[in-house]
């Protein structure tokens, strides 16, 4: 079976500033893919352009056998776009916002009273769903504006960082119906910068940075790429020194790499156990006290650290 | 087909759950109408009240007063000098005129005679009154230019020559008479060349108030397209939009459609009050009206779509569009007769569609003439519409 979207060296400028540098992936028809990467990595803008609301400067991208370049009709068709901002009209219900899009969408009639009365009850607002949008909570604009995304059953669904922003419970019921959504045969593109998230949701994930796919790959593939490895965080208090203590531990036989982000040093290391001994010496040894030390196994955040030497956060 | 009514539902939902959206809709329009319509006087008689104290109290005078009051715009009220001039102290009059003792045939005869025209300062109702008197004062005059003539060429005859002085006033008060009688008789040609001459602001003002409301708070939410256009950017519903297999111009064309047939259903609600509350002569000729509305409307949401591609947040248009659609409408005359502006400024005024608007709207409902009165003013404003469509939707920014 192709792949259901082939993106083949996909760049945007924004005048002098290179947002995407030539990115390329594709995705399998059933699996989710998370687009993982900090904020100002060229998420939003890769799925613009997925989504034909910009024309790429170069590169092209295939989407349910289209080209978004050459037949933005036909992709969106295909697709369904979840933005990360809410876009919703809020002096209208939820039942009148649905309505709308699915219009938009092409539906009309007896299809569209029921595709609306299904996504009511799958995004849980059939009781809310003759109020103003904007009397809900953040979390349940958030479902009203991935609900207006499934009206027309789409066959791929874009999601941009939908968990931007509200409380963990709607977050839970969020990462949830993404899970359900794929059950039920959905190929999904999530954009994160929450390592936990790609790391839940996803069958395989692309890390960007600086509009750059810099690892590609399922979790195991992408975790085993950066060898054995523990990471082990060291917080020491504020008016201490991180450099100093960094640049001490690096002498340290089994360090493989040590970053200093706040008042924090983090150490990508073969066995975290091994080395917390000789580190806790070190510090004693320069007089800067560490106040707790976090150690874990290797993650998708290990890999960002070491592909790029900060943390996903910062 | 089925999206451009679906964008025009939405848009009408949203703009009327605001209950705020009716007072401008229709309570404002009609408020405002009814206030500067009832602006002078009771309603069977909208002309500007004109107080006449007679000092000279000759044929002559008289003869003055009578003919002002066949005026159409002015209604003459003969009183005492101190009761005229405390009221307008007062400002309760807007004009007297004083015609004073040494108004008499023989100072008219040898151009000496003088009348006060008393004025509030920049007064609407005084402007019209000094016309009005000014145009009577002509006719008048021009009689008594008539019956000098004619002593003057009696006098040429040659071997005639008045045997007495007072023959010579006799002959001259029957000159004077029938000159009057013929003006007075005058065939209705006549008249015609006179409603120019006598009554050039040609003013009625509930016909001039319920034009002139109309195009104002048509135009004005009409401007606030850019309004709209500036917020489906910033909410983000825009670029939803384009997610959607929806074409950018079917929702262009959805959105000015769906303001154009809420604004035409706006003007005939506010005609519809014209001629059933204010009897006003709006329904003459329905092709008329609908090629001024529907030409206004088109002209207006083509300026707001135009505008729409200059400004950047919501708040920056709606203020824009209230401002400027005032701004149009005060210099286009839906305020103002545009005839007491100075001939400068009606020229530059015809740069703006709302002066054109108002031309054909007065054409309808006050000078009563049907399509072929308007279509050049019609015609204006779909050029009006065709120039700002063009380079808005050229200009038209989507992301
Ligand atoms: N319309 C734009 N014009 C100029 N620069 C932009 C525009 N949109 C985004 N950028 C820049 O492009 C980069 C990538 O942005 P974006 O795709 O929004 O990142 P992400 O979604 O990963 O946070 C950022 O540096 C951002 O400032
Ligand atoms: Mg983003």
């Amino acid at each position: 079976m192709p792949p259901i979207l082939e993106v083949q060296n996909l760049v945007k400028n924004y005048g002098n500033f290179n947002a995407v540098k030539g990115i390329s992936f594709d995705i399998k028809q059933g699996e989710i893919f998370s687009l993982l990467g900090p904020n100002g990595a060229g998420k939003t803008t890769t799925i613009s352009m997925l989504s034909t609301l910009y024309t790429p400067t170069s590169g092209d991208a295939v989407i349910c056998g289209h080209s978004v370049v050459k037949e933005p009709m036909a992709v969106k068709q295909c697709i369904g776009v979840v933005p990360q901002d809410l876009a919703l009209y809020e002096d209208l219900t939820a039942r009148e916002n649905l309505n709308f899009w699915g219009q938009m969408y092409g539906l009309s009639g007896k299809t569209l009273s029921k595709r609306v009365d299904e996504v009511l009850e799958q995004i849980g607002l059939v009781d809310r769903a003759k109020q103003r949008v904007k009397t809900y909570s953040g979390g349940m604009k958030r479902r009203v504006n991935i609900g207006v995304g499934l009206l027309h059953r789409p066959q791929l669904l874009f999601m941009d960082e939908p968990t931007v922003g509200i409380d963990p419970q709607s977050r839970r019921a969020i990462l949830d119906s993404v899970k359900e959504l794929n059950r039920q045969g959905m190929t999904v593109l999530y954009t994160t910068h929450y390592m936990e998230e790609a790391q839940e949701l996803s069958n395989r994930v692309g890390i960007i940075d600086h509009g750059e796919l810099i690892a590609l790959g399922t979790q195991a593939e992408l975790t085993k790429s950066v060898g054995e490895t523990d990471t082990l965080t060291l917080h020491i208090s504020e008016e201490e020194d991180p450099e100093t203590l960094a640049a001490e531990i690096r002498k340290v036989k089994g360090v493989v790499r040590a970053d200093v982000t706040d008042h924090e040093v983090t150490i990508i290391t073969p066995s975290a156990e091994e080395l917390l001994a000789p580190v806790v010496t070190k510090s004693n040894e320069l007089g800067i006290k560490i106040r707790s030390v976090d150690i874990r196994e290797p993650n998708l955040e290990a890999v960002f650290l070491h592909l790029t030497g900060r943390a996903l956060r910062d | 087909m089925r999206k451009i009514f679906a964008i025009f539902w939405k848009d009408t939902f949203v703009r009327f759950t605001s209950p705020l959206e009716w007072l401008f809709f229709i309570i404002l329009p009609i408020f405002f109408t009814v206030i500067l319509g009832a602006g002078t006087g009771p309603s069977d008689d909208q002309r500007v009240k004109l107080y006449v104290v007679d000092l000279a109290k000759t044929s002559l005078s008289e003869n003055l007063f009578s003919s002002l009051t066949e005026s159409n715009s002015v209604h003459p009220v003969l009183i005492e000098l101190n009761v005229a001039v405390s009221e307008f102290d007062e400002r309760k009059v807007s004009t007297v005129l004083i015609i004073p003792t040494t108004f008499s045939q023989e100072n008219v005869i040898n151009n000496r005679a003088e009348l006060e025209l008393r004025q509030q300062p920049n007064n609407m109702n005084a402007l019209i009154a000094q016309q009005a008197v000014q145009a009577v004062l002509s006719r008048v005059s021009s009689a008594v230019d008539i019956a000098n003539a004619s002593v003057a060429k009696a006098e040429s005859i040659e071997g005639f020559s008045f045997t007495s002085n007072d023959a010579r006033q006799v002959y001259y008060n029957q000159a004077l008479e029938q000159a009057q009688t013929l003006m007075n008789e005058a065939p209705v040609r006549m008249t015609e060349v006179e409603a120019d001459t006598a009554d050039p602001v040609s003013y009625d003002p509930r016909a001039n108030s319920s034009a002139g409301q109309l195009i104002t708070w048509v135009f004005i939410p009409l401007i606030g397209l850019s309004a709209m256009f500036a917020f489906e950017r910033q909410k983000g519903t825009l670029r939803r939009l384009l997610t959607t297999p929806t074409s950018k111009a079917v929702f262009l064309g959805g959105t000015i459609f769906g303001q154009v047939v809420t604004a035409l259903v706006q003007m005939l609600a506010l005609v519809l009050f014209g001629i059933y509350v204010m009897k006003l002569n709006w329904g003459h000729s329905l092709a008329a009206l609908a090629a001024m509305l529907v030409s206004s409307a088109l002209a207006a949401a083509a300026l707001g779509t135009m505008l729409g591609t200059f400004v950047k947040t919501e708040g920056q248009a709606n203020g824009l569009s209230i401002m400027l659609g005032m701004v149009m409408a005060m210099m286009g005359g839906c305020w103002y007769p545009i005839e007491l502006f100075p001939q400068t400024v009606r020229v530059i005024v015809k740069a703006l569609p709302t002066s054109w608007a108002m031309q054909g709207m007065l054409d309808i409902v006050l000078r009563g003439q049907g399509l072929s009165g308007v279509w050049l003013e019609a015609l204006v404003l779909l050029g009006f519409a065709l120039v700002f469509f063009v380079i808005g939707i050229i200009r038209f920014k989507y992301e």
